[in-house]
Parts: C-alpha cells; sequence; structure tokens
C-alpha cells in the first residue's frame, strides 16, 4: 500500500501539478498556469503531427492486429500434430527484446544489402525488369509502413494467444447444434464463432488502442522518429521533451493530454461494447 | 547461523577498516567518469599515477556508464544531493546549464593563484569553456573530424589521395569516381558514407551558420550565402546516390561499420576508430577534412571537460588533481594509453604523441586540424539542442531525402528557426 502510494499516487499528482510549471530539473519550478496546455493546441506545430501521427498508427495498427491474430489463432487452433510448436513460434515475438527485433529488421530493410530488398532486387534480376524495392527508411512514404510491420510482427503472438484461449472456451456443443441446423462453415463462422468472441475482442481492441497511443520503442529504434516526423509519436515527443530538452512542465502537460485521450477513448468503448459486446452470463 | 558466513563478513570489515585507516590523512578526492573498458583503463592509469606521486591526496573513480551519466548527474542535483556529486568530474552535455546554475566551481581564482597555463591550449577551447566571464572547465581533448579513406578503393579507382589542398569539389569528383553501381541499380560502393551528425561541420566549413549568432542569434541565415552552399553540396551527393543516405548508413550500423564492410570509400570520424580499422587489416589513411573554395578550415569539435564540483569540500585538494590532470603529465598518460588528440599544444606537438611507434595514422592531419578547432560555434545558447533536433533536422531530412528542393527546404527551415527563436526570447538583451 505504502509502496502503490509513494511509486505511483505521489507521481501521479506531482505530474499534474508539475504541468502547471516550466521547470528545467535544475532551477526551482515557475508556475505558468495553463500556458503548457494552451502553446501544445495553438503554436506547437509539431505536437499536431505526433498526435497525426500516432492517430494513424493507432488507425492501422488496431483493426489489422485484431484481423491477423483473429486469423492466426482461427488457423491455431486447429488439432494438428506438432500445434504447440507453431503457437510457441508465433510467440517467440513477443518475448523478444524490442530493441534486438528492430536492429534485426533495420538489417533486413537496408535499400542495398537488405533481406527484404534484397527479394526484391533478386526477382527484377530474374524478370529483366528495372524493379527496386522501396526505401523504408529514407522515405516519408515507406517509414511508416515499416514501423507498423514491426509493431505487427513483434506484438501479433501475444493478440493471437487471447483469441485462441477464447476460441477454445467456445462449447463444441454450440458449433454442433448450428451443423444440425444446417449451417455452413462461413455461417457457423459468423453465427456462433464471432459473438462468443466478441468479449474477448472487446478486452483485445482496449488493449491495442492504449497500446497504439503509448506507441514509442518500435518507431524510436527503427526511425528515431523521422525522417521528416515521419514516425514521431506523442510518447517520443514526451520522451524528448523531459529528457533531452527538460522541460519537464510541457512533457507532463503532454502526458496529460495522452492520459485524458486514451481515457476519452477507452470510456468510448465501454459505452459501445453494449451494442455489440455479448456475455454468456447475462442470459 | 553459517559460521563461515560471519567469518567472511568480519574478514571484509576489517579489511576495509584497515585500508580506511592507511590513508586517514590523505585528502580523497572523488573523481567521476565515463568510459568503455578500454577508457576506463586509462583513467585508471592516470588516478594510479597521481596517486603514486602523492601523498596527501587519494583519487578515487567513480565510474557509471555513457548511457546514464548524464542522466544520473541531474537527477543528483535535482534531488539536491549535490553533495554526492564526486569532486572532479567530466562532462560532455549542457556544461553552459551548469555553469550558470551554479554547481560548477568557477576556476579563475585556482588559476591565478597557481600560475596555470591557459596559452598551451589550443585555440577557442579556453573560450569555449568561459561562462558569464568566468572558466569553468578544462577541455581534455579535441575530438576532432577527419577524412577516412580506404587506401585500395582509391588505387583502384585512380585517383590521388586526399590531402590539405583538397577543396570540395576534388572531394565531389572522387565521390563519384569511386561509386559503383551493378546493372540492375544498387549501389555496391559508395564514394561517401557521412553520418548527418557530422554535416554541421560543412556549414561551418563555408564560413555561414545556422543561426547568425551562435550565443545570441537573432534570426536564421541558413537560406543564405555562405551557409546554403552546404545544403546543396550534400543533396547533391545524396541525390546522385554518390554519399550514401542517412537512413541507410544508420541502418547498416553507422560509419564505421560500412567502412570496416568496404561499403563506402570516405568517412568523417574522429582518431578513436583507427585502432578498430587497424585491427580488421584495412589499408586506410586520414587526411584533413576538404573545405569549400573560399571557404575556411574549421573543426566543429566537440570533446569533454573536466570540472570541478562547487558543493566539493575539499576544493584545494580537488584543484591540485585537477590541474595535474590536465597538465603535460596527465595529458601524457592519456596519448600513451588511448588514442586520444590532446588539448594541450606542448603534448600535441611532443615526440611521444608525433613520433610515437604505435601510431595508426598521418598524426599531422590532426594538428593541422587542430589549430582551426571552434566547438560548438553552431549554437550554443540553452535551447539550441532543442532546436537542433526537433526543427532544423527533421527539416533537412525532408531535403536530403528529396521530398522538397535545398532551396524551397532552407525557405521552410529558416521560418520554423525565426518562429522558435520569437518564441524563445531571442535576441535577448543583455
Amino acid at each position: 500500500m505504502l509502496g502503490v502510494l509513494v511509486f505511483t499516487v505521489f507521481p501521479v499528482i506531482f505530474s499534474l501539478i508539475i504541468s502547471f510549471h516550466k521547470w528545467d530539473l535544475l532551477t526551482a519550478p515557475e508556475f505558468v498556469g495553463l500556458k503548457n496546455y494552451i502553446s501544445l493546441f495553438t503554436d506547437d506545430l509539431i505536437f499536431r503531427r505526433v498526435l497525426e501521427n500516432t492517430l494513424v498508427f493507432l488507425i492501422v495498427l488496431v483493426p489489422s492486429q485484431t484481423a491477423i491474430s483473429l486469423l492466426l489463432a482461427l488457423a491455431l487452433n486447429q488439432n494438428l500434430r506438432g500445434m504447440s510448436i507453431y503457437r510457441t513460434i508465433y510467440y517467440l515475438p513477443v518475448v523478444t527484446t524490442i530493441v534486438a527485433a528492430a536492429l534485426i529488421f533495420q538489417i533486413m530493410l537496408d535499400f542495398d544489402y537488405g533481406a527484404i530488398s534484397g527479394v526484391i532486387w533478386q526477382i527484377g534480376d530474374w524478370l529483366q525488369l528495372p524493379l527496386q524495392p522501396p526505401d523504408w527508411l529514407n522515405t516519408t512514404l515507406w517509414a511508416k509502413p515499416a514501423v507498423i510491420m514491426l509493431t505487427l510482427w513483434k506484438n501479433v503472438g501475444f493478440t493471437t494467444v487471447l483469441f485462441l484461449s477464447g476460441l477454445q472456451g467456445i462449447p463444441a456443443a454450440l458449433y454442433e447444434a448450428a451443423s444440425i441446423d444446417g449451417a455452413n462453415a462461413i455461417q457457423r463462422f459468423r453465427y456462433v464463432t464471432l459473438p462468443m468472441l466478441s468479449s474477448t475482442t472487446f478486452f483485445i481492441i482496449i488493449i491495442l488502442v492504449i497500446g497504439a497511443f503509448q506507441l514509442f520503442g518500435e518507431a524510436f529504434i527503427l526511425t528515431g522518429g523521422g525522417p521528416a516526423y515521419a514516425t514521431m509519436t506523442v510518447t517520443q515527443y514526451i520522451y524528448e521533451n523531459a529528457f533531452k530538452f527538460f522541460r519537464m512542465g510541457k512533457a507532463a502537460a503532454i502526458s496529460w493530454v495522452l492520459f485524458v485521450a486514451i481515457f476519452a477513448f477507452t470510456l468510448l468503448q465501454v459505452r459501445l461494447q453494449r451494442r455489440w459486446v455479448y456475455y454468456e452470463m447475462e442470459q | 547461523m553459517n559460521y563461515r558466513i560471519l567469518i567472511v563478513v568480519g574478514a571484509l570489515l576489517f579489511l576495509l577498516t584497515a585500508t580506511a585507516a592507511a590513508q586517514d590523512d590523505a585528502t580523497i578526492i572523488r573523481w567521476g567518469v565515463w568510459g568503455s573498458e578500454e577508457e576506463l583503463a586509462s583513467h585508471q592509469a592516470v588516478a594510479d599515477t597521481f596517486n603514486a606521486q602523492h601523498d596527501d591526496i587519494v583519487v578515487i573513480i567513480e565510474h557509471t556508464p555513457w548511457n546514464d551519466y548524464h542522466i544520473r548527474l541531474a537527477t543528483q542535483i535535482a534531488a539536491g544531493h549535490q553533495a554526492s556529486v564526486p569532486d572532479v568530474f567530466f562532462l560532455a552535455q549542457d556544461f553552459g546549464r551548469y555553469a550558470e546554475s551554479g554547481v560548477l566551481e568557477a576556476l579563475d581564482a585556482y588559476i591565478t593563484s597557481t600560475s596555470y597555463d591557459l596559452s598551451d591550449y589550443w585555440p577557442n577551447l579556453v573560450e569555449n569553456a568561459t561562462v558569464n566571464g568566468s572558466i569553468y572547465g578544462l577541455q581534455r581533448d579535441l575530438d576532432m573530424r577527419l577524412l577516412y579513406y580506404n587506401k585500395a578503393m582509391f588505387d583502384a579507382a585512380g585517383i590521388g589521395y586526399p590531402d590539405e589542398t583538397w577543396t570540395w569539389d576534388e572531394w565531389a569528383e572522387a565521390a563519384e569516381a569511386l561509386t559503383i553501381v551493378a546493372p540492375n541499380g544498387r549501389t555496391e560502393q559508395y564514394g561517401l558514407g557521412m553520418e548527418y551528425g557530422k554535416w554541421g561541420q560543412l556549414v561551418l566549413q563555408t564560413g555561414g551558420g545556422i543561426v547568425d549568432d551562435p550565443i545570441n542569434p537573432s534570426a536564421c541565415v541558413l537560406d543564405q550565402m555562405p551557409a546554403v552552399q552546404a545544403v546543396v553540396f550534400m543533396s547533391d551527393l545524396l541525390e546522385n546516390g554518390y554519399a550514401m543516405r542517412f537512413g541507410t548508413l544508420d541502418q547498416a550500423g553507422g560509419d564505421t561499420r560500412v567502412f570496416l564492410e568496404r561499403r563506402v570509400a570516405m568517412i568523417v570520424q574522429n582518431g578513436s576508430r583507427a585502432a578498430t580499422f587497424a585491427e580488421a587489416g584495412m589499408d586506410f589513411d586520414v587526411a584533413p577534412l576538404p573545405i569549400p573554395e573560399g571557404g575556411e578550415r574549421v573543426n566543429n569539435s566537440g570533446g569533454a571537460r573536466f570540472v570541478m564540483n562547487s558543493a566539493s569540500e575539499n576544493k584545494d585538494a580537488a584543484w591540485a588533481f585537477l590541474s595535474w590532470l590536465q597538465g603535460s603529465q596527465g595529458q601524457t598518460i592519456y596519448i600513451e594509453t588511448s588514442e586520444m588528440f590532446p588539448a594541450l599544444r606542448s603534448v600535441a606537438n611532443s615526440s611521444a604523441y608525433l613520433e610515437s611507434p604505435d601510431q595508426l595514422f598521418d598524426r599531422e592531419a590532426l594538428v593541422i586540424e587542430a589549430a582551426h578547432v571552434r566547438s560548438m560555434s553552431l549554437g550554443s545558447f540553452p535551447e539550441w539542442d532543442e532546436l537542433s533536433d526537433l526543427i532544423v533536422t527533421p527539416n533537412l531530412q525532408s531535403i536530403f531525402i528529396g521530398d522538397t528542393t535545398p532551396e524551397d527546404g532552407v525557405v521552410v527551415i529558416c521560418a520554423s528557426v525565426d518562429r522558435f527563436l520569437e518564441q524563445n526570447g531571442y535576441p535577448r538583451s543583455e
């Protein structure tokens, strides 16, 4: 209890107080009222960029990771020999450190010699066509997809396991009943699997949205936020303001804006869930 | 209770008290440094020699890894524990901020009372360590950039090695001649692999800057002659494919790596990389950096300083160590135990340095550059790092990756820079 107080409650309150101050860690904090918040929304062009980037990541990552992990979970839910090995393989990236994963991706994405580019150069040679691989980390067009690929690769295993446990909780009797009623495979998926999975899906979407808002390591290590702001996220902006430029008040203010955004999104989803999430207990 | 543990603990306690007793009458000076194992070994050699020569002072090293060093320092001070910061410590970042906020001891009085010789420093080093008229640190070394070149690649391309007469024109021509592109368009060898962090030096070489005054700026001048030449020069090299793009260079592990892998013929780096290249059996040498036609030889070198904690309880002893460390004895140990270019001219021109049997490259190139050192001259006001990282760099990237032309790009940069300066109250009236 004391631990929670000292290490959680105090820093949270302290950061709220600091967000109304100008503080560089060295000299005494100076009270500036709402100035940190106001300038974020009026004259901070970079904040707008990082907010847009974060929203793009959110809009792409949440549906794509949900869809991919659902498909993987369906595939991994078969009764085949050696299935536990496949399941382990998909989970491996989750336990890989992000730094190692990002560095490997950097090497693979190298324009001239990377493994991914290499395949494309090779295909071009075979077809005698002037095929060029994307210059992933040197173009604003391809840098975001590169970060998204890495994030998906790294995290899809986790949500797959959640879906898998959800799938295994669906009673076989429901499928049998549906089959007897003449439902085909697609109909069984649509009317049995999806509703029965809705509470799992709800949970997954909530954590993915929070994760997308907090996206940091993947972009920071792979691209450093570049090129030309293309992959800089809100969290990186907080980090740089706090620990590179010692604008603690501004960093705290952005953190609180981020918190409010996450809180609002989560509330919204809790509201919306009543329309589509199905809990077995309600019957 | 396990008696063996008790005995071991007892023995350790006894040893500790015994060592403390032996040094009881000596003043202990805590010396804060960062560094790899090799760097730590050369710091240790310095401390050992000093301790052997002095009975009244004992120097003890407090080592923090580079990644945590400056943030730990900032945290200690913010928490009000300045007394726990070492008496003498190494400082590479935020020197001006620390000096202004009173964390560092002004050294003027010690310098005068002990007749410490400041005239032996290379030009600008003392000025760069002066804040509000007082000297707050002594620079240990010059972290100067040199042009490393792969001799075998130059031979294969049939061009002569670079020397101090080279201008940017010769440099660009060499980069073109050294670039090898496969029929499918994949570049097998780039002429130049210069990291983005070194680009600022080109601006200084033109005689211009990013802002009009590095200390109290009033406007951006990157969109004007002569500074704009540096943007055009670099963006031409990148667009023509003679220089490896910055993103690719980062991805490939940095300039040292691509030079080792023989993917580039030239890189711009400081002297510390020579050992790695020599160990790998590369046929390389260094030359002074080429300068633009009508430009000036400028080396925008960093280099860390040794400073004294203003909360130290043993300032005289700390100065005794600091002045010895920054004298010919301390500096000579560093050049003997590491690849460091000394801040003192007499040490750089000594036979111990120039005629050392284990030199890995042409050390004369360093002496040529050292006479033109101008540390941190692109910007040295408190918000410079923020301006550089958050505004100048991302917008320059737009030019260097070809999203915009140099002509249009610099206009955008200067508009943003001017806005930033205004928001932060520049120019400030003294």
